[in-house]
């Protein structure tokens, strides 16, 4: 029984604050103290998304359309309220494409809420290069049963153009394909021989355009911890010893083609461009037979497959992106001998060396593919820095250990190294803003980006028990009808700010960068530049042996201000000082 | 009656495929204990990774796999002889070695995986875990044992000796009807 329209409530709430399924602000946003309201102004540089979030309420069951117009390109998106036992909280993350004018009925009978009185929607707002800076208007309307409402959004578009690249590479990591199988379940069960069929592929390319169209990078490992490539991952191989050679590139280009020239992003926005770095396959098992390591035999079989992988890439003009060597594999998993990845024992360190060596064999002088020598480091960061200078080239270090060594980052550029950071993600019960940390520190720190160690596992049922979402920024979208993932929440508010971040990283020529740093740090959450990194502990001066998690996790104090207490709206401030700085600019 | 026998002979065809791999296993396996040194293999884990294995650290649940070494060579030689064993396998399989852990009586331990990452026992990342019954019995008795638990999956444990002509570990020797070419990729 559909009825009650009369009371049907159209509102809008700011990007950076949650609403629950009854219209109160989410908890972890409530300190941001910002109500619904029956209006809402917004500001925004060019060729730049500005968002906000549209509620419909209503206290009786009643079926709506909602529709968003304007003389700006609109995306509206139905928010998914996730339930999270833990707490017996809902909290909207994962987003569902809403055609306007869309159709629905409150409450929704999908997300199944008892009692549900609000449906929140995300509405992006596309400020092209080519709009006229100056006032905009959007209306949205609400019809409930006969009873009309709307809602005015007021768009100022500034002169200011946001850059197409930001100073933040963001990463988002994955591992392998297997969890395809069960996230699409109806997509794999459809097609025959899914895994290596087309629609396997375009599913592969679907997660890139996903991070890619939010302003991030998407990386996919294509090998075990105990060197098991898939056939989507690597070129088929035969031989052995001086005969071993590529035999097949079918899948490997079908998987890699369209990213590494770029036509995997074409009708995006940000438009087609090859994507900046990739996994190699390499690892102590391939090309390479472990069989024969530290033989002739393991050196001829990599230089002969290397060697070819080079000439496939410059073939093709694959020539921008970065190719990475790196080593994922740790011995506690028992396959390889030595850590691969968070390397802590010293005697595990001249294999890197050796790898280096290898590859210099294998690659032609003046070679136009760009290879990097990537580590995850984090016990020895500080050793490998000195002992491997000049074979490891992209470091990607423990984000709360490089605090303690963040005097490197200077040393480590000047060299010519990449250096990013990695981490978690931040649930969805966290402040909408604790997102945006992970971007700004690497910003502060001086360092060129941040991995998400795991980006594409919402759990085994995102939908109505929640684990929180730590571990994913995207959602499966076979529920809705549709074989791509669907973004959420928190990647929307990350794209933002790195729209800002680049705005902000622009206006280094006119202003020092420790000033707009400084700034930042301030209106994000009170503190100065030099609360961005730890302090060097003791430990630091001691055996990596003999430290373990718990030490490492006294050597680095928690930070209310960058916890606990960093509100809802601390990026919504550094924003606002972005704008200024373009209004003053202007 | 036709259908009957039609049915009979698609259940008896997977079963015939598995004793056919189970028998090609077992010649492995019987090769594997011929040439696995179990003295090397003993030598594989760093006595300082053994000790904190066997500590239990109230306030670091991660500490032992963080300590977790190997000593290089004896690792490396071990190794390249499971990979020789399972070029044996005229499809898909992995040689395992597992290794009783001295002064924990029960418990057992992967030492060396391989490519695959198959094994019917080992759960992922676990450091150690119990001896399995039919693990118990080859350590026992020295008798090789033929393994089925998962779907399609057979293992035959082999047991490794040292040069004191005692049982140092067991070889497990696994192989697969229908290899997933996704799985373990991660």
């Amino acid at each position: 029984m559909l009825g009650n329209a009369l009371a049907a409530d159209l509102t809008a709430l700011p990007a950076h604050v949650r609403s629950d399924p009854f219209g109160q602000m989410a908890p972890a946003d409530r300190t941001a103290n910002v109500q619904p309201a029956a209006r809402i102004a917004l500001s925004s540089a060019r060729e730049a998304y500005v968002s906000c979030r549209i509620l419909v309420s209503n206290s009786q069951p009643a079926a709506y359309t909602l529709s968003v117009s304007g003389p700006l390109e609109t995306s509206l998106f139905r928010e998914w309220f996730h339930f999270l036992p833990k707490s017996k909280l809902y909290y909207p993350d994962a987003l569902i494409p809403a055609t306007s004018p869309y159709r629905a009925q409150l409450p929704d009978s999908g997300n199944r809420i008892p009692g549900q009185t609000t449906q929140s929607f995300w509405l992006d707002i596309w400020v092209p290069a080519s709009a006229k800076p100056g006032p905009y208007t959007l209306t949205a309307s609400l019809d409930a049963g006969g009873s009309k409402s709307s809602l005015s959004i007021q768009v100022q578009v500034l002169d200011a153009v946001v850059p197409a690249a930001g100073p933040i590479v963001v990463d988002h990591n994955s591992y392998g394909t297997s969890w395809f199988s069960s996230q699409y379940p109806e997509l794999a069960k459809r097609t025959p021989n899914f895994y290596l069929s087309d629609p396997f592929f375009s599913l592969i390319h679907a997660y890139h355009r996903v991070y890619f169209e939010h302003r991030g990078i998407y990386h996919q490992l294509g090998y075990g911890h105990g060197g098991k490539t898939g056939p989507e991952f690597a070129p088929r191989l035969e031989g052995t010893g001086k005969t071993k050679r590529v035999a097949d590139w079918t899948y490997y280009d079908k998987h890699y083609g369209p990213l590494l020239d770029g036509s995997a992003f074409a009708g995006t926005r940000r438009g087609p461009q090859p994507i900046p770095y990739v996994y190699l396959p390499v690892n102590p098992e391939w090309p390479a037979s472990f069989l024969w390591w530290g033989e002739p035999g393991y050196e001829r079989e990599f230089i002969n497959v290397m060697g070819q992988m080079e000439a496939h890439f410059r073939e093709k003009g694959w020539t921008t992106t970065n190719y990475e060597l790196f080593f994922n594999h740790k011995k506690r998993y028992k396959a390889f001998h030595w850590d691969g990845d968070e390397t802590r024992f010293p005697n595990d360190m001249p294999v890197f060396a050796e790898y280096a060596r290898l590859m210099k064999a294998a690659v032609p002088a003046g070679s136009p593919v760009k290879w990097v020598y990537r580590t995850d480091a984090s016990w020895q960061m500080e050793r490998q820095f000195k002992e491997l200078s000049g074979i490891i080239d992209f470091w990607v270090l423990g984000g709360g250990m490089f605090g303690w060594y963040a005097e490197n980052a200077p040393i480590l550029k000047q060299r010519g190294d990449t250096v990013w950071t990695y981490g978690g993600t931040p649930p969805v019960d966290q402040p909408a803003s604790h997102i945006t940390t992970d971007l700004l520190r690497p910003w502060m720190l001086g360092v060129d980006g941040f991995v998400r160690w795991q980006t594409v596992m919402p759990g085994p049922d995102p939908w109505f028990k929640s684990n929180g979402g730590g571990e994913t920024l995207v959602y499966p979208g076979g529920r809705f009808g549709i074989d791509a993932p669907l973004a959420s929440v928190r990647l929307k508010l990350q794209r933002n700010a790195l729209q800002d971040l680049a705005l902000l990283d622009s206006f280094k020529s006119a202003i020092s960068p420790d000033t707009l740093r400084a700034e930042a740090a301030k209106r994000y959450n009170g503190t100065e530049l030099k609360d961005w990194r730890s302090v060097r502990p003791k430990l630091a001066d001691s055996d990596p042996l003999t430290w373990d998690n718990v030490t490492i996790g006294e050597a680095i104090p928690p930070d209310p201000r960058f916890e606990k207490d960093l509100d809802a709206a601390a990026w919504d401030r550094v924003r606002d000082y972005v704008l200024t700085l373009v209004k003053e600019r202007r | 009656m036709k259908t009957a026998i039609l049915a009979a002979l698609l259940l008896a065809a997977p079963l015939l495929a598995q004793d056919q791999l189970a028998t090609e296993l077992d010649q492995v396996a019987r090769a594997a204990t011929a040439m696995v040194d179990g003295d090397v293999a003993s030598r594989i884990q760093t006595a300082r990774s053994v000790a904190s294995m066997l500590e239990t650290n109230p306030r670091d649940q991660w500490a032992a796999a963080d300590d977790y070494d190997v000593d290089h060579q004896a690792f490396i030689t071990t190794k390249k002889t499971l990979i020789r064993l399972a070029r044996l396998c005229s499809s898909t399989c992995d040689a395992n070695l597992w290794l009783p852990i001295a002064g924990a009586l029960g418990r057992i331990h992967i030492a060396i995986r391989n490519v695959n990452e198959m094994s019917q026992f080992w759960r992922w990342g676990d450091l150690h875990q119990p001896v399995p019954a039919e693990m118990k019995s080859v350590l026992e008795t020295g008798k090789r044992v033929t393994v089925r638990k998962r779907p399609g999956m057979v293992s035959v444990l082999a047991p490794v000796y040292d040069s004191l002509g005692d049982i140092a570990g067991v070889v497990e020797v696994v192989g697969v009807l229908k290899p997933n070419h996704q799985e373990n990729v991660q």
